[in-house]
Parts: C-alpha cells; structure tokens; sequence
C-alpha cells in the first residue's frame, strides 16, 4: 500500500511554519517594480505641471510663493490620497517623481503621509537694451555705481557688462534720451528649419502653447503660454529643437 | 486580582470588526490576507468579530458612500468604548479617485477621530499588520487613561 504526501507531511511536520514573523524577527522587501511611497526631487523638477495635470486622484498641489528675485515653488504629495498608479512617474520628463519601494506607510499623524518638497526659481534677470536715440554722451557710464557700462564718445561704441551689474536702474533714471531699459531677456524654444512638421510637439505639450500646421508647413509658439518644461525638445524626433533658459 | 487579568488578556486580544463602505474589495481582500498563515495576524491577537459589539478596533476600508454612511455610524455607536479606528488605503481617508463624487461622503475623519491611517491602494499586508499593531499601542493607552 502507498502512503501518498507522506514524505511532505513528516517534513512539514518537523520544519518551521511558513509564517512571515513580521515586524520584529523578519525584514521585508518589496517585490519588484513596486509602487510605493512616493519620493520627489525637487532640483531636477522644471515645473511643468504635468504630474498635477495627470494625477487621477488629485493628489499632487502645487503652492506658489512669492519671495525677492523670484518664486518658492511646492510640490505637494499626499500619500493618503494617492492611487500609486505611477502615471505622474511615467509623465515626469526630468524623472524628478520617483515611486519607492517603501511600503510603511501606516502612521498615527497623516503629516507624514505628505511628501513635500520646494526649490527656489529665480527670476530671469533683464537685459539692459539701448535704443537707437543714444547721442554716447556718457551721461550712464558716470551714473553707474558698478563701472559696468563703458561708452566711447568718439568712436561712437557702448558695452555693458551683464554679469558685473546689479540692476540698479541707475543708468536708466540718468539717461537724457530715455533710450536705456532693461528688458525680460528672451527665453524658450528655438526652432530650426530640421522640423518635418510632425505635429507631436504640439500633442504632447501640457498647456497648448504649440501650433503647427502640417499643410502650410508652419510652427508657431505662444511665448506668453510657454513654461518652458521642456517636453516638446524631449519628443522632437528631429532634434530640431532647443530650449534656451 | 481578576482586574488585572481582565486587563492583560484585553491588551493580549484586539478584536477587529472590518467594516466595508463601499470598497474595491482590494484592502478588504488584504485584511484578510493578513490572517492566512503567510502573514499570521492572529499571532498578535487579532481575530475578526462578527459583530462591533465585540470589537476594540475597527477596521474602515472604502470611500464611504451615501448609502453606507448611516450604517458606518450607526455601526461605530455599537463599538464599546474604548475603540481605535483604522482606515484602509486611500478610500477613507480621502475619498481616493472618487473625491467629489455626489455619492460619496469621504473622509472619515468627519464623522470619527482616525487613529491609525494605513495608506497603499490597495495597502500591503504587511502595513496593514504594522497599523494594526499601532492601533494596539494607542488602544492601551486609551484603555489606561479611562481606568484613572
């Protein structure tokens, strides 16, 4: 007569319990490609705004805050919101969003269900723009407490050196003419003449601001709109265009 | 003498009482996950209740939907004092992908103080089983500030 299982059962029936004697005698590791609590890198955030526009739950807030020469921008997460589907993750075109494998998130006080993080954006500083009515009178070159600006009567020459000045406007109030401003230099993307009209810059940019006619073979940016994320360089599959910051 | 007994074997045996308001049945299958074999949530003590009456904690899992809110109130009045509460996953806490919703009354913590907020969607048993224990800790203390 066979005994069926019975090697398996005396084995069982000496071994140790398949028991996971978690938390106290057994560590845990999560499997693979787990999607756990969320971590957030906020130097290599752009501030797109994709992973806000994308989160199913609404879970992601962002917070703006005004401070002297620019913007404290915040990313919020809140882990007891979220639905760890990791679309924010796949979106992030810096990879700044992370899903961890860090699964403990069970807590007494939802503060530390939030993942928070904040970087600091400057704003661009001017340029300083002289205007066609300059008579080099070296009326600025005197005003300027920095000695950035350099005016050659003569020769009819003036230089202004961007990274010495301060942005005192000194050389503005001073100038006669009222030719000297200092303009928001020009940021965003440039484009070349590689494009083959693909269209998908224009799909996959998050506020719209892209416009390309396939037809009459045009491509237009709404320079207000753009946020300079970004997204529409990372698809070009023609390399054919930059971003300047 | 029978006092302290009562009070050790207390701490030694929450029971739980799961209550569904409306689900996935992910973190509900989870729960029950944490008391198979593999994961031996009954070692803490712990033992599902059948009814609140019986129950020390109660587990939430759900976004409380308008047709279960009466149900979940009526159901933690029934939980003798002192009780912790659990909520599981996202659901409860917040309302999840269903905030906003015109049946959903999310979150819970409107209606009663949450303890322990187990997050995940669905939450792995083992943070379920690390809440749980949690939700053990505050329920002594609990137990110890009404006894003085």
């Amino acid at each position: 007569m066979r005994l069926p299982f019975t090697p398996i059962a005396l084995k069982n029936l000496f071994s140790k319990p398949s028991t996971v004697l978690y938390p106290f005698k057994a560590e845990v590791q999560a499997p693979p490609n787990y999607r756990g609590k969320l971590t957030y890198d906020p130097t290599k955030c752009v501030n797109c705004g994709m992973c806000v526009k994308v989160c199913s739950p609404g879970a992601i807030n962002r917070i703006y805050e005004d401070v002297e020469g620019g913007q404290h921008i915040t990313y919020e997460f809140d882990m007891s919101s979220c639905t760890f589907c990791a679309t924010c993750q796949d979106f992030c075109s810096t990879g700044a969003i992370k899903l961890s494998d860090n699964f403990h998130m069970a807590e007494e006080d939802h503060e530390n269900l939030m993942v928070r993080g904040s970087y600091f954006k400057k704003s661009v500083p001017g340029k300083l723009v002289r205007g066609d009515d300059c008579v080099f009178c070296g009326l600025c070159e005197k005003a300027c407490p920095e000695g950035c600006i350099k005016v050659d009567r003569p020769n009819k020459t003036w230089t202004w050196d961007e990274a010495e000045c301060v942005r005192c406007e000194k050389c503005v109030q001073k100038c006669p003419k009222k030719c000297l401003e200092f303009k928001a230099a020009e940021s965003g993307v440039e484009w070349s003449d590689a494009c083959v009209y693909c269209t998908l810059c224009e799909k996959k940019c998050p506020v719209g601001a892209i416009k390309v006619d396939r037809a009459n073979k045009t491509w237009e940016i709404d320079k207000e709109a753009c946020i300079k994320c970004g997204t529409c360089v990372s698809v070009c599959p023609k390399k054919a265009l930059t971003l300047n910051d | 003498m029978f006092k302290k007994m009562i009070a050790k074997s207390m701490s030694k045996s929450p029971w739980i009482y799961h209550m569904n308001t409306g689900s996935c049945n992910g973190c509900d299958i989870e729960l029950v996950a944490c008391l198979t074999p593999r994961f031996d949530a009954e070692r803490f003590g712990f033992k599902l209740a059948g009814s609140p009456r019986h129950a020390d904690i109660v587990v939430v899992s759900g976004p409380i939907t308008s047709q279960s809110k009466d149900r979940l109130i009526r159901t933690l009045e029934q939980v003798p004092k002192p009780f912790c509460v659990v909520s599981l996953g996202s659901c409860p806490k917040s309302g999840n992908v269903f905030k906003g919703s015109y049946s959903v009354e999310a979150p819970l913590d409107k209606y009663v103080n949450v303890d322990v907020s187990v997050a995940g969607c669905a939450c792995k048993p083992e943070t379920i089983i690390e809440g749980l224990y949690k939700a053990t800790l505050i329920l002594q203390k609990k137990r110890e500030a009404m006894e003085k």
